[in-house]
């Protein structure tokens, strides 16, 4: 972990390490839950989401986990929390599905909510993010931004659905979705396709179908975000910054901060 | 009569016009709703603000973090390989003798670049035979062979293709194979070491009676006949020959139907099992427990001398010796570890038989340090080579996946 303000080869002010923490080399997603001061990380080896105290500093323990043969996860390397609600929510590549459990009490539970079915359009769903606030899921997907309502359950068709040649022509792969409810707008970092060179867009809630981006983060010289691999990408409103992983070759090189105040109005 | 018929007129005109007006706001309105129709359809017409600016902070540490180890007896040097994306990963070359500073050290030779396109470099072997060299990658479902004395950004003199999320590399010189770890489909597969494209592999482990549980470090000891793999813990059932997780996110396949998970935590261990094993083969012995001090053990290798198996014990900051027969919840006979020994996180080790030493990459702390072979306790190293310097801070990025922020504390969290 980095302080806010960290810059250059600055010092992790705290690190959760060592084989007590049961966690996997591979994770591509983890969350915050500020309302319960916990830390969502997931494990695709075991199966499993790892719960760690907001704190936790070295080889600490999870002090929760869902695992088991009830909870169908199957290589789970993302994990989205709806600390609100109680909820986290993983996407499932494997099973083209997106599995909603109760953050307590943990062990080998079922999940309370599981989007899967031809209506849901989900195909390769990568990542998810949630809004609590106006009751959302978005999940993205091969080369579509799919929206549900928050409480969706079963084969049921997405609210709205971002698709179609304007999406395709900038990106050959959605990566990680963003939502912001306090202006109602999904961030999403994508795989940069040239001519384009978009690295982010950014959509307003209720954009349907083919639909440009109301917003668009440029891969350039200037912003460095040149190449995004696994697309990790976090928003800090109140300082009105954007942060995403990025390099120019391996697409994780680095962190970049931005400030981007036309951003978040 | 006029006066009436005007009235009329102007009367029966209001409703006319109010019809007329009513019949002009209804048709502007479908001509919305016809247009909006359409763009469902079609593109909807939006100029997106652009943002171009540059990042106010970055991130980011160049220092080279040392990762894998081999050695080229022949020509006295070592080869590490160089992890950290940031800096540019490569295999780098240094000498086999040198003076200890704590300057960086400038490496003799270094391989990499957009070219040669290293990633997360897990694996180095050598075959100062054959004079190559062999790399597998986190990241990329390819091996890549180099030139044992190749230099600068040059292209791989040619590649294999293999399953996505290699952990380690090893070369069985004497049967002339090459083994390699795929930690997220629980395998061990082996190739012809001259096999490339898409060679199909000579036999493989896998399966669910392996116990192979997220394996990393490998080692083969031909005299033996012995294969040693070293396990982080986390198990699923992997059926033999799977690899659905291979490239999970490119998948061709259709997808998994919706099924139970068979994920858990096992304690982490030492599987052995015979060179030559093939399919769903049971180890020979298993070293795991509590009184192993195994603590995500990486590196595996084994000391020709007294048969010890050396493991570097990246999570309890040591290397661990277990005799050569260790079978289950065994202590090590021998244990380094300490503020002295300079191990910080340690990924690879490789036993040096022609100068009795031992040499341990330590990756948190940008070093690789040379002991005597039977080194223990908390003992310095006779020498150390560094990446960065002295007062560098702890190395934190190999390959990172993700970042997130913390509103609370205000920090920005990076699973690596």
């Amino acid at each position: 972990m980095f302080a806010g303000s960290a810059n250059g080869n600055a010092v992790s002010v705290r690190t959760i390490e060592g084989q007590a923490t049961l966690q996997a080399r591979t994770n591509h997603q983890i969350g915050i839950d500020s309302v319960h001061d916990e830390i969502v990380a997931p494990n695709p080896f075991a199966q499993a989401l790892l719960f760690f105290r907001g704190g936790a500093n070295g080889e600490e323990a999870p002090i929760r986990v869902i695992q088991g043969p009830k909870t169908k996860l199957v290589y789970v390397d993302n994990v989205a929390v709806d600390p609100v609600h109680g909820e986290v929510v993983a996407a499932q590549t494997l099973t083209d599905s997106v599995l909603i459990f109760s953050r307590e009490p943990g062990g080998d539970v079922a999940p309370i909510r599981i989007l899967h079915g031809p209506k849901t359009k989900l195909d390769h769903p990568w990542k998810a993010s949630v809004d609590p606030v106006n009751n959302l899921i978005a999940v993205t997907n091969k080369n579509r931004i799919l929206v549900f309502n928050r409480t969706d359950d079963g084969d049921v068709a997405p609210k709205w659905d971002i698709e179609g040649p304007t999406l395709r022509a900038m990106t050959p792969r959605v990566l990680t979705p963003v939502l912001y409810p306090e202006a109602r707008k999904i961030f999403v970092s994508m795989r940069v396709k040239q001519p384009n060179n978009v690295a982010i867009a950014v959509w307003n809630y209720g954009d349907q179908g083919d639909v440009a981006p109301w917003a668009v983060i440029k891969s350039s010289p200037t912003t460095r975000l040149t190449t995004l691999t696994n697309g990790g990408m976090a928003i800090n409103p109140e300082a009105k910054e954007f942060m995403a992983l990025a390099g120019e070759v391996y697409g994780s090189e680095r962190i970049l901060i931005f400030y981007a105040p036309e951003l978040f109005r | 009569m006029n006066k009436q018929l005007r009235k009329i007129q102007i009367l029966f005109l209001a409703p006319c016009i109010s019809l007329a007006a009513l019949l002009w706001v209804a048709k502007s309105n479908w001509i919305s709703i016809a247009a909006a129709q359409v763009s469902r359809n079609a593109a909807v017409p939006r100029t997106p603000l652009v943002f171009d600016k540059a990042p106010v902070r970055v991130v980011e540490d160049a220092n080279p973090s040392f990762n894998a180890i081999a050695m080229d007896s022949d020509d006295s040097e070592v080869l590490i390989s160089n992890n950290n994306k940031a800096s540019t990963p490569s295999i780098l070359v240094y000498p086999t003798e040198f003076k200890t500073t704590d300057r960086v050290m400038e490496p003799k030779r270094r391989i990499g670049g957009p070219t040669a396109r290293l990633g997360d470099i897990c694996g180095i072997a050598v075959s100062p035979q054959n004079k190559e060299i062999y790399t597998v990658q986190g990241e990329e479902p390819e091996m890549k062979v180099f030139p044992l004395d190749g230099n600068g950004d040059m292209d791989a003199a040619r590649s294999l293709k293999v399953a996505h999320g290699s952990a380690d590399v090893y070369l069985d010189s004497k049967n002339d194979e090459l083994f390699i770890t795929t930690e997220h489909i629980n395998k061990i597969t082996v190739y012809k070491r001259s096999a490339r494209g898409s060679d199909k592999p000579v036999r493989f482990i896998q399966g669910p009676h392996t116990q192979i549980a997220d394996p990393h470090g490998l080692y083969v000891d031909s005299d033996s006949n012995e294969l040693f793999v070293t396990n982080y813990g986390s198990w699923r059932e992997t059926a033999s020959d799977e690899d659905v997780e291979s490239r999970a996110s490119d998948r061709e396949e259709a997808a998994l139907p919706l099924a139970a998970s068979t994920g858990k935590f096992v304690p982490p261990s030492i599987g052995v099992y015979s060179r030559t094993a093939q399919g769903d083969a049971a180890p020979l012995r298993v070293i795991q427990g509590a009184h192993t001090q195994l603590n995500l053990p990486l590196g595996v290798a084994r000391d020709p001398v007294t048969g010890q198996i050396v493991v570097a014990n990246s999570g309890g900051d040591s290397v661990l010796f277990f005799d050569a027969k260790a079978s289950g919840d065994v202590a090590p006979v021998r244990v380094l570890k300490g503020a002295a020994t300079n191990l910080k996180s340690p990924t690879g080790v490789l036993v040096d038989t022609k100068r009795n030493e031992l040499w341990v990459t330590s990756w948190e702390n940008h070093t690789t340090n040379v002991f005597p072979r039977t080194a223990q306790g908390n003992m310095a190293p006779v020498r150390y080579i560094r990446s960065a310097p002295k007062d560098a801070p702890p190395a934190t990025f190999g390959t990172p996946g993700a970042v997130a922020w913390d509103p609370q504390r205000k920090e920005i969290l990076v699973p690596n």
